[in-house]
Parts: structure tokens; sequence; C-alpha cells
């Protein structure tokens, strides 16, 4: 959503680009991790209208240095309170830098709501949109094949020992088999394809709760995904940004066993018996395939392209298929789901653009 | 989720929870049975773990880059080393080394994969037990107290030791232990060189010879572009004056086997090393005539060189005064004093030879053992420490060395790994990799690098810097004492930075800092010797002279036990695995020998046997040998074991003799041993004629620079006709198309960009019975030819680098019937290997034969060496083609990076491993459709040809023709 708005406000904002674009690419990049402009509360706070809660000198010296500011100066430890206790980042911004965004902020903040909400999704539609992923709903029911197999055996011993009536009712229950594993059936796997596989992880880690009701961006978590080819998953100190606040699930007062164990590797750490969490690894490439995810994402690919419904995820799954057909149908011709402003370029079809 | 859903979860995984194994065991089975068990096909269970504490600015699958120095040899290059998920898994040259300016040599890239091997030395030992740093301390401290004690001698054997803070803290040892002196020896020595700048300057220096400057340089026998000093600096300097048309600088070669050096010169004589003199004397003459010398005329007899030859290398030199260089290699101290006179007369000295700010890469003076082993052998020495040396291997009395080291009381050695020294010693150190410790290095003075360790030690070892510390009673760590010796003797060197952290911070991300070195006042050049000059070698003698060799490959042998380089053809003979006795042509028929006879050298009670090999161009009467090969105790890849062991493949022969027990014979006895071998050859023809037709193919273009400067555009008409007369429609390329340009005449052979390629693109090590049957796996190769017609004297020799040209009409991809290979649009020849199958088709219609195919699966059975592996690269499987891809990976990583930079990709952005590596910067890579790229305009060239280009191929690589700066 966060896109949606940002891209919108973009959109709004076109007699200046330069500037503008500049600063909200670099919001984008240091602060949509945390803030949305008129998405409401992330981790911090939304920054909709931030210039009117505080004067221009305050919000730039704290953008700057928020450490300082949240050692000495009162709006901000009040403000700290008010965020359970996380702390701002420094993100290292210069003087001009934080200028700069505060104009953006001021500009996207004062944006109509209908241009902000120009490409918003129906109210009733969950956070992302669903992209059907190009290889659901076809392929071969592998059970299926074992039982077509197994029942034309049995329809030819049925022929071959004379009973006609037994071979022709068999032959129906053939055709219908035949039925439901070549397509009659809405979900069935691609031989070796691992679609839909969804282990169980040593904390049952919800994306459906941090991505989709608390909305924070995927690259909060998976930060090296915009700097790298692996997407990473995250160091614990990065859970532990906001865990070092929030032990409970929200209205429990008790803490969360699954939150504890969390914890309890995170002060392994540095000790020699320090064991951090083993997550069961869900997306595996076949051999001689390289998949860069930093590449996918400097062409503006959403994460749910790939991985579906992130954020209505209780427990992570492979929502892909991940075969070559599936990556090569959207190198080809982007889905026709996705949305016209993911203007891109074509991926390209060599075969040593991944394999190598 | 509940507590109770996910127990519901987990139950119904453990329900149709089949692995993968499982699986394939039940299709065995049956299909009904498969049917029945609900169809789980399941991924492997693999694990993501990640850190608890990430470092800030450490991205996971993000390689980083650190300046470091190399600790391959004394010649100290900067490198950068690419660190992957805190991994060290290449080395490359550091462009900001204010001496090696980027690009490094084989066996300095060769580097990260010794960090990754098993036979290094795991925890210190007393005798042959594991012992504890504690025991090991106690021990040596005892040892040496009770030495001193007793009045006896306590001895530090190492080789050159160009680091300041490891000279800092032995400074500390020996204060500490008055009785303690340090013995200092070069197994490759440049010992004459001290010697003779004694005698004619004062001191005992090795003088930076700054070949970047020179004009004209004569060498005799230093074979300064392969292994003499500091091989990536000079080739670095040599190369950036052999541009024709610019500049071209005029290089001549006296001496008595083919090197790298010679055949690369203008001007080669083929010279023995008891000739050397005279020549130089008579070079010297005919020089002292043209500048009126006054001094005294040294004498000796008349040179057997042609006078020709003599006068005009006089002639080159007088036109380049103070801009020519003479160097040499000899171990005559006489052969020395006589180059320092010509350097002298042509006013060289301050201009081309800085002898103010000497190197100390080479400081062992000559015969530094010969006293040590006397005294051990009096049994004055109570406590004997060999710092990182091998002084009973990799020197000519290293047997006596051994023999006499059970003479002191307390023997200790630091080493790395149980070589033969370590093997005798009572205590014994370990110490750590290059990559696993800080230190520094001075390689020339006023020149000062960092060591800084990119893992933590993988085994419980300690740097040999700590060790002197605990012995000399100040323990400290290695980081501390370097830093503050930085702080009270380096920084106050120099004056431009006035903070000490800036001044670190700095040098620690350059890796090195370039300080102005207070210059010794310049001695006056003495003339003494020149008089009394006496030759140290015998002119006449039973049998053949004598010259043992460090080889491109393996230089002193210290890696030995390092696969990449026992592997690496030797780039004139192309021999690997192994060293072997080279003749000229005219004695190996007078001695009715030829290649892969065993032959026995024998001289003073010592021989070794090897298979002999006949080298064009070498100097009759003359037997060269390789030294560092054939050690006894380096580890099994040194002792040639097979690399697959499943294999029925014997043991091979072993992996070459020693050759530094003759090392200090000048003439050996040469007999046929009876038998002959047949060797690991990687090339095995040496003309450019097809056999059968005699008609000669031009795959390596040479011509003189005469020749060079007059204009012809015939041959790239040629080559654009033979295009268009393509079979198949001409591929369109509407981005980029790659292509690549490679400089002959700034090639020297060195092998750098094939130990590249290997660390970059995963090669596999296929071992000294599989190159026999032609199936090494190097990605790129040098080709060599040799040429007798044109050479004035002797042959010429001249080296081509050959990779995938990555060919427009590619007869590869006609034939393959999986369509395994193909063509990009960006003009590469893509090999997937999942789809190989295998048939080698493509390798049979590849007219260039790069392609490699894996005759077997050579994944490393030593688990520690995959950590040496790219994970940007595959590795490959037994049955599939592979073959150079242009570094794929490379080319993929900078487009993304570019992509979400939101640019262009710039030119020289893209790097592949064999061009980065290059010290003498012969290869560029680019986009050929980029009009501006330097590529494009080295390919539009009028010299540019690209080989077979007349079959109508199209390949993308370019090639400058070999120019020799010759009359005519």
């Amino acid at each position: 959503m966060l896109a949606v708005l940002f891209l919108g406000a973009s959109a709004w904002a076109a007699p200046a680009p330069s500037e503008f674009q500049k600063h909200a690419a670099l919001f984008m990049q240091k602060c949509s991790k945390c803030h949305s402009i008129g998405g409401g509360q992330r981790v911090g706070p939304d920054l909709a209208g931030v210039a009117g809660r505080h004067d221009k000198e305050w919000i730039v010296g704290f953008m700057m240095d928020p450490d300082s500011y949240l050692q000495k100066d009162a709006a901000a430890k009040k403000l700290l309170e008010e965020n359970h206790g996380v702390r701002m980042e420094n993100t290292h911004l210069t003087r001009a830098e934080a200028e700069g965004l505060l104009e953006f902020l001021k500009a996207a903040s004062g944006a109509p709501p209908s241009a902000r909400r120009e490409e918003a999704v129906p109210a009733d539609e969950p956070l992302f949109m669903k992209v059907r992923m190009p290889d659901e709903g076809r392929g071969v029911s592998m059970p299926g094949l074992a039982l077509l197999l197994l029942i034309c055996g049995a329809t030819a011993f049925a022929w071959q020992s004379g009973s006609r009536a037994g071979a022709g009712l068999l032959l129906v229950a053939v055709l219908a088999t035949a039925y439901w594993t070549f397509g009659g059936r809405r979900y069935y796997q691609l031989l070796g394809s691992q679609q839909g596989y969804q282990p169980v992880q040593p904390i049952a880690y919800s994306h459906a709760l941090h991505a989709g009701k608390l909305g924070i961006s995927c690259f909060y978590c998976h930060s090296s995904a915009e700097r790298s080819d692996s997407a990473g998953v995250p160091a614990l100190n990065v859970c532990m940004n906001c865990h070092i606040a929030v032990r409970s699930r929200a209205g429990q007062k008790e803490p969360s066993p699954e939150i504890a164990r969390l914890v309890a590797a995170w002060e392994s750490r540095g000790k020699p018996s320090s064991k951090s969490i083993e997550w069961t690894r869900i997306h595996h490439l076949p051999a001689y395939v390289h998949f860069s995810h930093r590449a996918h994402i400097a062409n503006n690919i959403q994460c749910q392209e790939c991985h579906g419904p992130v954020q209505t995820m209780e427990r992570m799954r492979q929502a892909s298929s991940l075969s070559m057909g599936w990556c090569i149908s959207c190198h080809r011709e982007p889905p026709q789901s996705a949305p016209t402003h993911w203007r891109r370029a074509l991926g390209p079809l060599d075969c040593a653009a991944c394999h190598w | 989720m509940t507590e109770e859903e996910r127990l519901k979860f987990e139950e119904q995984d453990k329900a149709d929870g089949l692995t993968r194994g499982d699986f394939l065991k039940a299709l065995g089975a049956s299909f009904a049975a498969l049917a029945a068990s609900g169809c789980g096909l399941r991924p492997p269970k693999e694990k993501i773990i990640p850190l608890i504490d990430q470092p800030e600015g450490a991205v996971p699958g993000v390689s980083r880059w650190y300046a470091s120095t190399c600790g391959g040899c004394e010649a100290s290059c900067g490198v950068i080393v690419k660190s992957r998920d805190g991994r060290p898994i290449k080395m490359e040259g550091n462009p900001d080394h204010p001496l090696t300016r980027g690009g490094l040599c084989a066996r300095g890239q060769a580097t990260v994969l010794d960090l990754y091997d098993n036979q290094r030395l795991k925890q210190p030992m007393e005798g042959s037990a594991p012992a504890s740093w504690k025991a090991v301390d106690d021990a040596v401290v005892k040892g040496l107290d009770s030495a001193a004690r007793k009045g006896k001698a306590i001895r530090i054997v190492s080789r050159s030791l160009p680091s300041p803070s490891l000279n800092a803290a032995l400074a500390k040892f020996l204060k500490k232990y008055p009785t303690a002196k340090h013995v200092v020896y070069d197994p490759i020595s440049s010992s004459a060189i001290l010697e003779a700048h004694r005698s004619t300057h004062g001191r005992a220096v090795v003088p930076h010879y700054r070949v970047e400057r020179a004009r004209a340089i004569v060498s005799f026998d230093a074979d300064f572009l392969g292994s003499w000093i500091s091989p990536v600096e000079f080739t670095k300097s040599w190369a950036a004056n052999r541009k024709p048309g610019e500049i071209m600088s005029w290089h001549a070669q006296f001496e008595p086997r083919m090197s790298v050096t010679g055949a690369n010169a203008d001007l080669r004589v083929p010279l023995r090393p008891s000739e050397e003199l005279a020549a130089a004397v008579a070079l010297g003459k005919l020089i002292a005539g043209k500048v009126s010398w006054t001094g005294p005329l040294p004498d000796a007899p008349p040179s057997t060189v042609d006078k020709a030859l003599l006068l005009e290398t006089a002639e080159r030199l007088l036109g380049s005064r103070k801009r020519s260089l003479v160097i040499s290699g000899s171990s005559d101290v006489a052969v020395q004093v006589v180059v320092n006179w010509i350097n002298e007369m042509l006013g060289n000295y301050g201009e081309t030879i800085d002898i103010a700010h000497p190197s100390m890469q080479k400081q062992g003076p000559a015969g530094a053992l010969d006293g040590l082993i006397a005294e051990l052998e009096r049994g004055e020495v109570g406590a004997l420490i060999v710092l990182e040396a091998n002084p009973a291997q990799d020197q000519p009395r290293g047997k006596e060395f051994a023999a006499a080291m059970g003479k002191a009381a307390l023997t200790v050695a630091l080493a790395q790994r149980r070589d033969e020294t370590a093997a005798l010693a009572r205590i014994v150190c370990a110490t750590p990799h290059a990559l696993e410790s800080w230190g520094d290095a001075e390689p020339v003075s006023g020149v000062v690098s960092l060591f800084q360790p990119l893992l933590s030690p993988l085994f419980d070892t300690r740097p040999a810097l700590e060790s002197l510390l605990a012995w000399a009673g100040q323990p400290g760590s290695a980081y501390d004492f370097v830093k503050e010796h930085w702080r009270t003797d380096v920084f106050p060197r120099q004056k431009e930075v006035h903070a000490f952290t800036a001044f670190w911070d700095e040098a620690l991300r350059r890796g090195a800092v370039s300080i102005a070195a207070a210059a010794a006042p310049a001695a006056a050049f003495q003339t003494g010797e020149l008089a009394r000059l006496k030759s140290a070698r015998r002119s006449t003698g039973d049998g053949f002279e004598f010259v043992p060799y460090p080889s491109v490959a393996l230089g002193d042998g210290r890696q030995a036990n390092n696969p990449w380089l026992q592997e690496l053809p030797d780039p004139v003979s192309k021999v690997s695995w192994g060293n072997v006795a080279s003749f000229a042509q005219a004695d190996a028929q007078r001695l009715g020998i030829s290649e892969g006879s065993m032959v026995k050298l024998s001289a003073g009670g010592k021989s070794l046997e090897l298979p002999a090999y006949v080298q064009p161009g070498q100097a009759a009467g003359v037997v060269a040998v390789a030294l560092g090969y054939g050690r006894a105790e380096a580890g099994p890849v040194a002792a040639n074991f097979p690399t697959v062991k499943l294999l029925p493949i014997d043991r091979e022969d072993g992996g070459g003799a020693d050759a530094y027990p003759l090392a200090g014979s000048a003439w050996v006895a040469v007999a046929a041993a009876g038998g002959s071998v047949v060797l690991a050859k990687t090339q095995i023809f040496d003309s450019q004629t097809v056999p059968f037709t005699d008609q000669k193919r031009e795959l390596l273009k040479e011509t003189t620079l005469p020749e060079y400067l007059k204009d012809s555009r015939e041959t790239d008409a040629a080559k654009e006709a033979a295009d268009e007369n393509g079979l198949w429609p001409r591929h369109q390329y509407p981005g980029h198309k790659w292509g690549m340009a490679i400089n002959l005449t700034s090639c020297t052979g060195c092998s750098s960009c094939v130990i590249a390629c290997q660390a970059e693109n995963n090669i596999p090590v296929v071992g000294k019975a599989e190159v026999r049957k032609g199936r090494e796996m190097h990605w790129i190769r040098i080709d060599r030819y040799v040429d007798e017609s044109k050479a004035a004297v002797g042959a010429d020799v001249a080296f081509q680098p050959m990779l995938c040209q990555h060919c427009d009409n590619a007869p590869c991809e006609t034939v393959c019937p999986v369509l395994a290979t193909l063509h990009s649009n960006e003009g590469l020849n893509m090999q997937v290997y999942n789809r190989c199958v295998g048939t080698r088709y493509c390798a049979n219609n590849c007219p260039y034969k790069v392609r490699r195919f894996n005759w077997f699966d050579y994944a490393h059975q030593d688990e520690l060496q995959n950590m040496a592996l790219n994970p940007d690269v595959t590795v490959r499987t037994r049955g599939v083609m592979e073959k150079c891809t242009f570094c794929t990976q490379r080319i993929y990583s900078a487009k993304f990076g570019a992509d979400a930079e939101k640019r262009a990709l710039k030119d020289g952005e893209l790097v592949p491993a064999c061009a980065q590596s290059c010290p003498a910067d012969a290869i560029v890579f680019g986009d050929l459709n980029d009009p501006e790229s330097r590529v494009a305009k080295l390919a539009k060239e009028n010299h540019s040809y690209r080989v077979l280009a007349e079959i109508g191929v199209g390949p993308s690589v370019f090639y400058q023709p070999k120019v020799r700066n010759r009359r005519a």
C-alpha cells in the first residue's frame, strides 16, 4: 500500500519532478520501513502532517541525530514512550537531505486524498492485491497419475478376464481420474515442485501479523533483498529493534512464549553456547540456477508476485512453483493483473541470465 | 496461531513428512505405494541460520573487499581480498598500492587456497604430540633461559623479513637474550647484488629498480617478469613502456635457460652462466669507450657473444642514458660489480636505480647459513628458532642443516605447516595464514603496507610476532603491537597527516602508505673492485653447467602443497605436476635423450633423477631445473596423489625432484638413467605449422616495430570478408555485445590469469594422470609458440592467452543435440549445465579447443577447501561441458548494480577475473556496441586480428599482435 501511496503522491507532484522524486526515493529508502504518510501508525508514527506538529528546526535536527534527541529532548522522549520504546535508528542524513525530506513530507501529506488513493485497492480486499500465479492450475497431479495407471491396469485385467461390464465401469473411472489428473482439479503440483510447502518453523512467526496487520515493510526485515542477490533472513538484532520492548501479544499481559524463544537466542549472543534461530528453508531453486532479489526489486517487481500474499500468511509457505516455465512466463510478459504503474523492462530470456 | 493450531500443524507435517530419499525408494517400490503415501514431495530439510548480531554494513550474499598485503612471498604486493559472508575467497591486486598498482601473480592468488589447506598445523606441538600454548611457552622460555645461562648461542633463522613490526618484536627478543643473533637467508638469494653494492657503493643493499623509467633494459639472467625479486611490480612497469606506436622500450636478455622474461625480450642471447662475466665486461668496455670512462677497466677473457649483438646492445643503452637499466640475477659478485659499473657509466643511479630507498625483499647475505651450520655442528648453539622458514629443505645444504639441528638443546619452528624443518623441531608453534593475522610490510623503503585479518584463525594458531613478544617477556596482541609500532615509528616518518587515527584508518583502507623516507646520501661509485675482478664461477668443468631456478608456478617451493599451482603448467615448457631437466637441442642429441627420458644429475655426491625436456633457445652446455618441486614433507598434493581417490588410478610417479641439494653446484654430471616417462604437458606442439600440409596458420601474429608502424589495412578487410560469408543468419545484438581485446605485446605469459580464473570460476584440479590425457580444466590457458626462424640467436617464444572466443557463428552451438550451448543476445556463447548431456560434440567442433569436459565429479574430498569456492558460480558435476563464460556472474552483478542505481553500465566497470589479475594490463573487456568503449576502439585498431577469423566463426576476442622492438 505504501508503494501505491507513494506513487500516487509522485503522480500528483508531477510539475517539480526532480527534487521531489529524489526525496521521495530517499523516503522510500530510509524512512518507509517504519513510517507511512497518511497510512497510519507503523513501527513509527504516521508522518502525514508532521510539519504542523513540531517546528522545522526540531524535526530536521531530530532526523539528523535521533540519538542525542532521544537522550535529552523532552518531546522526543515523549514520542519514544508513545511508540513502545522503539528508538528511531540513525539514518545518517545530511542537513540538505533532511530539509528536502521535510519538504517532501509536507507536499506528500498535503496531497488531496483522492490523488493519493488513486490506485488504492478496494477496502474489502486484503492490503496487498492477490496476484494469480502463472502456474496455478497447471500441471499433473502425481497421485492422480498413479491412480490412473492403476485403474488402467485393472480395466485391462477386467477386459482380459471377460468381465465386459466391469471393464466398462472401470473405463468410466479411468476417464474421471484422467480429468482429475490433467486439469480438472484446481490444486495440484508440477512434478518436483514444492509449491505449497509450509513447514513448521522454530518460532511461530506470523507474516500476517507483522506484514499485514502492522504493515511493516518487507524491507525492514529482509533489508538485503534490495542490495544482495539473497533476500536473507533478518539477523536477530533486527527483530530485537522492536522486541527489546515488545514481549507479549497485543492485549495480553503475560509474555509470549514465541517471543521468549527469540529473546533467549538473542541473549545467548557472544557466549560459547550461543545459538541462533534455525529456520527451515522453504524456497529451493533447482541446481545451476541463480536468482537475484536486488535485480527484481530494482525493476519494481513486488515481493508478492513471487511470494504470494505473504501479508495474509500465518505460516509462511511457498506460493509459486519456482519452475522455469513460471519464471519465463513473467520474463516474456508481466502478469496481466500487474498494475500499469509497475513499469519495468521485460526480463532477459538468455539462458545465461540465470544459468551460470 | 494458537499453540493448539501449532501442534496440529506439526502433527500433520510428521504424518506426511516423506524425505526425498524415501520418495525415491518409494518410486522404486511401486506407484501404488506412492499413491497411498499421499504423494509427499518434500524438499531437503535445509536450515537458514541468521546471525544473532549482524555487524553494521555486512549484507548476506554481498562480497566485501578489504585491502591487505600478499603473504605469498617477500615481494609483499598489495592485494584486495574478496570476503563473502566472512570467508575470504579471492585475492586481487590492489590498484591503490604504490608499487604493484593492481595485478597479482599466480602464486599470490593461490595463497587463498593455502588458507583452507587441511595440511596446515592445527595447534602447537611438542615433538609429535599436540600441546597447549602455555606448555609450549614454558618449554621455550626454559630452554632459552638455560641457553642464556650457559652462555650458549641462541639463533633465530628466517628468510628476509620486510615487516617493520616483526623486526621490532625481534629486536625486543634479541635485547632480552644477549647471546641471540638473527640469521637471514633467502632460498632464492640476491646476495651477489648486496655484495656488489657493498663494494661499489659502500652499502649492502638491493636497490629499488625503477623499471617504469627504463627505456632500454638489459638483463643478464634476471627473470624479472617471472620470479626475480618483485615480478608483479616489474611486469606492471615493464608493460607500461611496451606500447608500440606510443612508447616502446627495448629489452635484451642474456640468459642460459628460456625464461618468460627472455621469451618477451627484443633481443635474446643464450649464454652460459660462466660466460656472463665476459659478456658483461665486453659490453661495459664498449660503453666505456663512448662515455670517456677514465677509471680502471675490468679484465676478462674475450666474450663468446657475437660482437654485432653486443654493439647493438651498447648502442641502445647509450641512446637512453639515465633511462636505461642493466640488471643481473647472477650469483656471481663479479658480474654484479660489472653491471653496477655499466649502470654508473650510463648515469642510471638515482634515475632508474634507487639506492637511497632500497628494496627490503632480499636481505640474506651470501653463505648466511654456512656459519650457523658450523656453529650447530660444534654444539655452540643452545637454542635454535626457525621463524617461518624451511632451511632444512630450501637451500643447498638442507640435509646438513637438518642433521645439525639435533645438536641444539632446544629447536623451535614457527611454521604454518609441518614442513621439512618443522618435522625435525622439538617444539612447533603453529602460525596463522597471512589472511588470519595482523602484520605489516615495507617491501621497498618508504612504502609500508598492512596485513589485516579477514577471518578469525581457523586453527589454534598464534602469529610469530606474538610468540616472539611472549618469549621476550612482553606478551601482547599482534594488532596492538603493529598499531603501536605504526604510532611510534611509521607515523612520525611522514608529515602530511597530523592525526594518527586518520593516518591509520587511511592506511587500513588503502592497504599501503607511501612515506617520503629520509634518503641516505648517495655514495659515490667506488672503482676499486673493478680492477681486481674475480669470477666465482669456473668456466670449464665436467658435464653441464647447472642452472637451478624458481619456476613461475611454484617459486621457491613454499606453496608446494597448493594444487592450483602444481597443476599450473610452466609457461615455457607447458609441463605441470613436476619439474624437468631441460637441455638444449644439441646437447639432447649428443646425449641421445629426448623429451621424457630419465636423466641423472649428480655433483658432490648428491644426485637427482628427472625426466628430460628439450628446450629450444636454451644455451648449449646448460641443464636447467626448477626448484620447489619434489618436496618430501610438503603434503599429499606435492607428493602428487591421485586427485580422485575413488577412481582406479594408480599413484602417479612423484611430483618432480628436489633440486635444492644440487643448487650450490655450478657444474653437474649428466647421465641417462634409463627409462622414460610421459610428461604432463598441456600443449604438445610448438609451432603454428599444421602437420602434414606444412601450411602455417598465423594464430599468434608477431611483427617488428618498423613493420608495425607501417600502416596496413589488409588483415582488417580479410577478416570482414570472412564474416560476411556466413552460412547462418547473423545474430542481432540490440543492447550490449561483449568482447575482449588481448594485447600480446604486453602479455608476458606469467599465467596469473589462469589462476585468477580458477579461483573465480571454481575450476577443479584434475591431477597428473588426467592432465596427461589432455583433460585439464583451465578455462583460460596460455598457448606458447616457438619460432626458430626470426630470432637473431636461438628461438623466439611467444605467448597467447586462449579462452572461449564467444564466436558469433559458434561451431559448438550448431552441433549440440540438446541445445545446451546457445547464443545470447549480448554475444555470449552460453553453456547451460543442466541441459548438457555430455555428448562432447561441441568440444570436437570447437576450433580453439577451449571447451572442457567434466570426466569425473571433481568436488573436493577435503571439505575445508570447499570454503574457497565462489558461491556465485555453480560447481559443475560429472558429465557436463564447461568453458569460459566471460565471467557472466560479474557481468550480471554489475548490471544489477547499475539497475539498482538507475544508470547505464560504465565502460571499465565490468572486469573479468583474468583482466583484473593481469599485471601487464594486457586484457581489456567491454561492450563492442559502445563505440566509446576501450575494447571497441582496440577492436577497430588496424592491427587487431581475431584468431581463425578466416574460417568465418566470428570470434569476439581481438588480439593485438606481438611486437618486438627490432630493426626490420
